[in-house]
């Protein structure tokens, strides 16, 4: 299995929804509490696992507002596992889920320096780097409803701009639309293969016109005639 | 390798479901606690509104709950300190309900009106209004005033029902959905799920917004409009549909007003009215019979267009005669109107026609069988399948109201409303035109002690003769709501309270009692001035204020509760019984009446009361004939027994589901003892959900009336006819000329108004402030709207949600930046004709030239919502309230009037014009500042640490 | 990058370290200028040592959770950083061989073959440290071959200014040293020159287009997300101004390379030898310290990308 998620640039709004159900299910999950620094002071700030961001395409008034939710790409090839010098960074055999084993992990920060999607962010009380689990406390709990168990972001995404599956499966729902709508995956050139892949925003749908009406233009009421209509 | 992930242990966990209440959109949730801590929030699957999904306030829910803002306990203002300073002793609940209830018996006994009470983003209006019905006060609103009136009555008035809470669009089928001036806050979640359904169809979505953020964001076409122009740009459309004869002759005979007959003799009496029959029936000329018949009548043939005389001489029109000739004008042609607009004309027309397309050439057709209120049956059902949805930057404008209904005249010329693929109606909407509910105008009434009002003190007028004012034509309100001044004013005018009450404008009051409000920050106009109000003394009452005592109610700590006398500790939404009820703003969905609760799931670790509860605990005290047994003791027991035993009228109370003796009843039946128990059972909602022959078409078809008649929806079984001729303005504008059978102003300036304002179809001029302040002084436009993530969930203090944004910046065009010298992070001064203020710039490609604009409510004072004195929120976040006037520009010889749409009372901000220029180096931080507000007795308990680490299984991994 | 003081001083103090044990075997092996007494090989072999251990110790002061710092070995087979451990770690043992063969007066082959190794494993541990930058394709500036290059040279530079410090003390005869040490800091300045050139247009990087997907048109970023720093800004987020960037290279030379070679020339013409040597030797010190101050700043993270950043 290799799963990921599939994030819909098309209809994202950016609403921040999958970043705080992020933050609430991790806050309580098996890699929580995740800091927040300063949360009443003048610069509040704290660990996430999925941040959005905004861009804007072209110039006034062609301007296309982009929104761009971004959390672990889970990449196949994964440098920041590589380079993890204590072997608390990995990627499972079985699903592709890249963890960071919070027993093991010295905090030396390395690992996020090799990440170049920004999805590692050090929890500077616990001294351990943390990221987005896929929800693997979720995905597996059998004590969830079958529905449930994907991950929190995906559960909640107000826009379904977020889709979760399997891209081993070249029949999953994942692929499937992978292949229709032209996904790709972000800074395809250092050659990570992210297994996320985002979808690019559609072009405009176009209106066929019919021509002028047969009537001709109206210029004045009295080129309108009365038909007879019955309530 | 790979080590074993470790599952969560669910044996503590329980799972509750219940409603949020982060925002109006009312989702529900379903909540998973351990043991009394909240684990996690997520959407309810099963629920209408979000159907199982949540944003991103929802899941913030957990921080809100543990905000370190929360009040403690009921505070009195310590004796010799002055109002504002913020210094107040704990007092226990019996002392602070006795001293209320002291208060307000003497009121209720000697002058009811000298109450006020207005709510702010409270659900429960239903409840409140009830109280200051049964109270006695006419002085009683939400704050729909400053928010969404213009959308509502501009619906209300015209097809039934309304952008706003009153319908949706269908998302099922809609091919063309236009979104006018929607910030990208309202309606939460089912405009989300409704956008992308859309789109993942191939519907294309057209926004028209002076900004391109959050929903315009994905929007197919981006029209960036100057604000205030929403209005000429819909009649600009409506031009090009008429020219192109582009609109639905079938649904214009049916079911409109287009073919009755309007009086034309100008400048006599009637002039502008129906011309109706002995019995009050409008008339239409039938072209197969060619008589005159009632045009409500189902068995007619009329005529759209032409002139004809009257029986008794009378020369008169068909509405749609006049509405062609209005907006054929060249006035309205789109090369004329596109400079103003600010967009091509070949944009304006290529989306008319492109709306007309879709509605005309792909219409659809759902196999239904249905009957209309005439009784005729019909096999199918016909849906033009452009829906539209329109908010904010149409309602806050003074020019808002006739905006608004010029919408729905393109969605009437299309045929494109309650059917597959339009805007639809939400139960208990629609309503006949307008709703049969007149606001309290009864002097003798309002002024009898210890007397409920006859009728609510809010409703719409149809006539001058509803006017809520004296025999002099003086305001009887506060807030001069349904004055000459303001005739439709049909949400009241919160906005209108702090000042009129401070001016002892039209009288002074002596409690004014806010609910859930943050009147003295970022839900007033003009805020520093408003704060000096609330300290302002009465000279001629030594040691009084002038608003001599103030009530705030809420759970958190706000810059408001500061002004307070009197504070009362409101509980969050998790820990108390709470009704969403179809009496009030509904939730119900196009295929859904629905209605839900909340229940405790938390206990409050604080000596905190629901309002509800007080509420009806002051209604029993002061024995409210509703709260009161025939032998004089209480009726309800608590706020439970009050939902649950109280009915408006027989068999309908506040909520519908699970009604009847053994609850086997739907929408109307006897009250139910275990109601509350079936709600809980039913994770906390109610939903009827219509059979397929009454989903649409629902202002004409009979069995969903029936259904609607039975439940109190609607009087009785009648057909709505739509209104694109407006009589009930001809009315006031008769008055306003001086050629009404009645009432009729004294006051010059309410005359010009009415004659102006009071067009029977829509019109456009400009927004009013701006008709008097110089557009070359102040070169832009100033907007805010709300981020997506804290819509109505104005305490930004959650420490989750704060960290996305803790300052707010000006946004403005990067181009327009460019010119003037601008750089992104730039500090500058922005003033408009009632003040100044000083922020920091962002550029952006998606902002209109003309325009700045920022996110509200960001700017907090220093000490307030549990922040830090150096939050960032307070320090550099900043209101553009400061620049915005509750009153018109002065003008010589007019006494001051509301900046707000002369029609509806809507507060008028975002008329705001400015002008801008770089601060000076070393000029940086926001301004102006305000005095640090002091902690509360009870604020020792919160620690406000610098790393909060929350975990609801803490227990489990330590 | 952030420049972190700790691993500033890591690099620059264990670089010195293993250039410095690492020439000192050479110039015992070979004899140099007369060859060092055994006191001074081993004080000089101590003094490197040291240099090497507080820069391990300052380099776990920048780890957040040191008590798993001994994991750091366990990913020696994929982990630069790894094998940079594993490699100062067989290098203690070995030093500590080679110094005691010489204090001992250990069989000759013992002395060689210890001092041999060490110093070749001086050399992997410094090229390895240089590819734990290197390695990394997310950061441009690194990802280059020039990087291990430019760590050993300038390690070996600073150690070879050191040890004609200690040559200059100890009386021998200063000329092979001054050879040395100008050799390997010339090597070292034009290593370094290479580099800056280079990095002015270090060809085909990401973009924010590539980083976004998002091709067809040019792209800006309008929001981040969060109002405040959050770990990533304050990581990868340190800009430095093009001006200042250029005056920090100028005093790289001036002070890094500059100085020691006309120190080396005052150590040549016997003026002051002492002080020159020192000021050399400090030159050395201070100019990599300053070197590698800026190889943290301007260094582009990719992450930078959806911060803001157009191309990294």
């Amino acid at each position: 299995m290799r799963l990921g998620l599939v994030i819909d640039l098309d209809v994202c709004v950016g609403c921040h929804a999958c970043a705080i159900a992020c933050k609430e299910w991790n806050a309580s999950g098996t890699i929580g509490p995740l800091s927040d620094y300063q949360p009443y002071g003048a610069e509040p700030s704290g660990v996430w696992f999925n941040r959005i961001r905004h861009f804007e395409m072209d110039e006034y008034p062609n301007n296309k507002t982009v929104n761009f939710p971004m959390s672990c790409n889970h990449c196949e090839d994964a440098d920041c596992v590589t380079v993890c010098p204590t072997g608390a960074s990995y990627k499972r055999a079985e699903d592709g889920i890249v963890l960071v084993d919070q027993d093991k992990c010295m905090g030396c920060n390395y690992c996020s320096w090799a990440c170049p999607y920004g999805a590692r962010e050090l929890d500077r009380s616990s001294g351990t780097m943390k990221k987005c689990t896929l929800c693997v406390d979720r995905i597996y709990d059998q004590n969830l409803p079958v529905e449930e168990r994907q991950p929190s972001c995906v559960l909640t995404c107000p826009a379904h701009a977020r889709m979760f599956g399997d891209f081993d499966d070249p029949d999953s729902a994942v692929s499937r639309v992978v292949r229709e709508r032209g996904g790709y995956g972000l800074m395809p050139e250092l050659n990570y293969n992210p297994t996320n892949q985002y979808l690019p925003p559609r072009r405009k749908p176009v209106i066929e016109m019919s021509g002028a009406p047969k009537g001709g233009l109206k210029e004045s009421i009295k080129q309108f005639a009365n038909r007879l209509v019955r309530r | 390798m790979n080590a074993k992930i470790k599952l969560e242990n669910h044996d503590r966990q329980q799972i509750k479901y219940t409603t949020c209440y982060m925002c109006a959109c009312r989702c529900g949730i379903k909540v998973t606690l351990e043991d009394d801590k909240v684990r996690f929030i997520q959407g309810n699957r099963n629920h209408p509104t979000n159907q199982g999904v949540l944003c991103a306030k929802g899941s913030a829910g957990i921080m809100k709950q543990y905000s370190t803002a929360k009040l403690t306990q009921p505070l009195m203002r310590k004796p010799g300190t002055e109002r504002g300073e913020g210094i107040y002793e704990a007092i226990s609940w019996e002392q602070a309900l006795d001293v209320l209830t002291e208060r307000l018996e003497e009121i209720r006994a000697t002058d009811p009106s000298k109450l006020a009470y207005f709510t702010g983003r409270d659900q429960m209006q239903a409840l409140t209004g009830l109280w200051a019905q049964q109270f006695g006060t006419p002085n009683w609103a939400a704050h729909g005033g400053f928010c969404s009136v213009n959308m509502a009555a501009a619906g209300l008035y015209t097809i039934g029902f309304s952008f706003w809470e009153f319908g949706a669009p269908d998302w099922d089928f809609a091919k063309y959905f236009i979104m006018w001036g929607v910030a990208e806050d309202h309606s939460s979640n089912p405009i989300k799920i409704g956008l992308e359904k859309l789109k993942r169809r191939g519907g294309k979505f057209v926004t028209v917004n002076p900004v391109r953020t959050g929903y315009s964001a994905i929007a197919d076409e981006w029209l960036p409009i100057k604000p205030g122009m929403d209005g000429l740009l819909a009649m600009s459309m409506v031009h090009v549909l008429l020219k192109h004869e582009q609109f639905d002759y079938d649904f214009l005979v049916k079911y409109t007003n287009a073919s009755w007959l309007v009086v034309q003799t100008p400048g006599q009496k009637g002039d502008g009215l129906f011309l109706r029959d002995e019995a009050g029936n409008p008339l239409i000329w039938d072209i197969e019979k060619e008589i005159f018949k009632n045009g409500v009548d189902g068995d007619i043939a009329p005529a759209l267009f032409g002139e004809y005389v009257a029986p008794d001489g009378r020369r008169v029109k068909t509405v749609f005669s006049m509405l062609a000739e209005r907006y054929l004008d060249v006035r309205y042609a789109p090369e004329n109107v596109a400079l103003e607009v600010g967009l091509p004309a070949e944009t304006i027309e290529r989306i008319a026609l492109e709306m007309a397309h879709v509605a005309f050439k792909e219409a659809v057709e759902l196999p239904i069988e249905w009957t209309d209120v005439w009784g005729r049956k019909h096999d199918k059902v016909v849906g033009r399948p452009v829906a539209m949805y329109a908010m904010r930057g149409i309602s806050a404008h003074s020019n808002g109201f006739h905006a608004c209904r010029a919408v729905h005249f393109i969605q009437m010329l299309l045929g494109a409303l309650d059917g597959p693929g339009n805007f639809r109606a939400r139960a208990p909407y629609p309503k006949p035109i307008p709703p049969h509910q007149l606001p309290e105008n009864n002097i003798d009434i309002i002024n009898a002690p210890n007397t409920p009002l006859s009728r609510p003190p809010l409703g719409f007028p149809t006539r001058p003769e509803d006017l809520v004012v004296d025999e002099f034509g003086n305001p009887l309100r506060i807030d001069k709501a349904y004055s000459w001044e303001v005739p439709i004013a049909s949400h009241g005018m919160m906005h209108m309270v702090i000042t009129n009450a401070t001016n002892h404008d039209p009288y002074a009051i002596d409690t004014l009692i806010l609910f859930m409000a943050n009147m003295a920050w970022n839900s007033t106009m003009n805020t520093k001035n408003v704060q000096d109000m609330l300290r302002m003394k009465d000279p001629e009452e030594p040691g009084e204020y002038k608003i001599p005592f103030l009530v705030v109610i809420d759970a958190f700590h706000s810059e408001m509760t500061n002004f307070a006398d009197l504070i009362l500790p409101d509980t969050t939404y998790l820990e108390r019984y709470d009704t969403i009820s179809l009496l009030d703003r509904p939730i119900s969905e196009p295929d859904a009446a629905a209605d839900a609760i909340r229940y405790p799931l938390v206990t409050p670790d604080r000596n905190v009361r629901p309002w509800q509860e007080v509420m009806v605990e002051l209604a029993s005290r002061l024995k409210f004939p509703a709260f009161t047994k025939p032998d004089g003791s209480r009726k309800f027991k608590d706020y439970p027994d009050f939902i649950v035993n109280f009915e408006r009228s027989p068999g309908i109370g506040f909520l519908s589901g699970w009604r009847g003796k053994d609850g086997s009843k739907s929408l109307k039946g006897e009250p139910n003892p275990k109601q509350w128990e079936k709600y809980i059972e039913n994770q906390s909602f109610f939903a009827h959900h219509w059979p397929e022959n009454q989903k649409y078409i629902r202002y004409a078809n009979k069995d969903y009336l029936e259904v609607a008649a039975d439940a109190g929806f609607v009087g009785k079984v009648e057909p709505i006819i739509m209104q694109f001729y407006s009589e009930p303005l001809q009315k006031f504008r008769l008055a306003g000329m001086g050629l009404y059978d009645g009432p009729q102003p004294n006051n010059q300036v309410d005359r010009e108004r009415l004659v102006k304002y009071f067009d029977p179809l829509p019109m456009w001029y400009e927004p009013l402030e701006q008709q008097r302040v110089d557009a070359g002084e102040y070169p832009f436009f100033a907007l805010t709207q709300r981020p997506m993530f804290m819509y109505h969930s104005w305490d930004s203090q959650n420490v989750w949600l704060r960290q996305i944004m803790a300052q707010n910046y000006m946004y403005m065009n990067a181009r327009k930046a460019a010119e003037m010298g601008i750089k992104d992070f730039d500090w500058i001064w922005v003033e408009s004709h009632n003040g100044k203020i000083r922020c920091q710039v962002k550029t952006m490609e998606g902002t209109q030239e003309d325009t700045i604009w920022t996110w509200n409510a960001i700017g907090k004072q220093k000490g307030a919502w549990g922040l830090k004195e150096n939050a960032s929120e307070a320090t550099k976040g900043f209101l553009l309230n400061h620049l915005i006037s509750e009153l018109l520009p002065e003008k010589s010889g007019e006494r001051r009037v509301t900046n707000s749409d002369p029609v509806t009372g809507q507060a008028a901000w975002f008329d705001l014009r400015v002008r801008i220029w770089k601060a000076e180096p070393g000029e940086t931080g926001s301004w102006p500042q305000f005095d640090t507000l002091k902690p509360y007795p009870g604020d020792e308990r919160y620690e406000r640490p610098n790393v909060l680490r929350y975990d609801a299984r803490s227990h489990e991994k330590n | 990058m952030h420049p972190a003081f700790s691993v500033i001083f890591f690099t620059v103090a264990s670089g010195a370290g293993f250039g410095l044990f690492s020439l000192l075997f050479i110039a015992d092996t070979f004899k140099l200028g007369g060859g060092f007494e055994r006191d001074q090989l081993v004080a000089g072999g101590l003094i490197a040592m040291a240099l090497v251990v507080f820069g391990l110790l300052s380099s776990t002061f920048h780890l957040a959770n040191p008590k798993n710092a001994w994991r750091a070995f366990s990913r020696f087979r994929t982990s630069w950083l790894s094998r940079e451990g594993v490699f100062a770690m067989i290098f203690m043992p070995l030093a500590l061989i080679y110094l005691a063969s010489i204090m001992f007066d250990a069989p000759l082959w013992l002395r060689e073959i210890s001092g041999f190794l060490t110093a070749v494993l001086a050399w992997i541990t410094v090229f390895s440290t240089g590819m734990i930058y290197a390695c990394l394709k997310t950061i441009r500036q690194w990802n280059t071959p020039l990087v291990p290059a430019n760590y050993l040279a300038l390690g070996y530079a600073s150690g070879s200014l050191l040890l004609l410090l200690g040559a200059v003390i100890s009386g021998l005869d200063t000329m092979p040293y001054i050879a040395m040490s100008a050799l390997i800091v010339a090597i070292a300045a034009v290593l370094k020159a290479i580099y800056y050139f280079w990095i002015r247009d270090p060809g085909l990087s990401p973009t924010i287009n590539t980083a976004t997907g998002l091709t067809r048109a040019k792209v800006k970023l309008l929001d981040t997300g969060h109002t405040h720093g959050t770990f990533l800004t304050q990581e990868f987020g340190y800009r430095l101004a093009r001006k200042k960037a250029g005056l920090i290279k100028t005093l790289v030379f001036v002070i890094g390379f500059g100085l020691p070679g006309l120190m080396l020339i005052a150590v040549f013409n016997g003026e002051s030898g002492q002080f020159a040597a020192l000021a050399a030797a400090l030159g050395g010190l201070i100019g990599a310290a300053m070197e590698r101050w800026l190889f943290f700043a301007e260094a582009r993270h990719v992450v930078n990308l959806y911060h803001g950043a157009q191309r990294c």
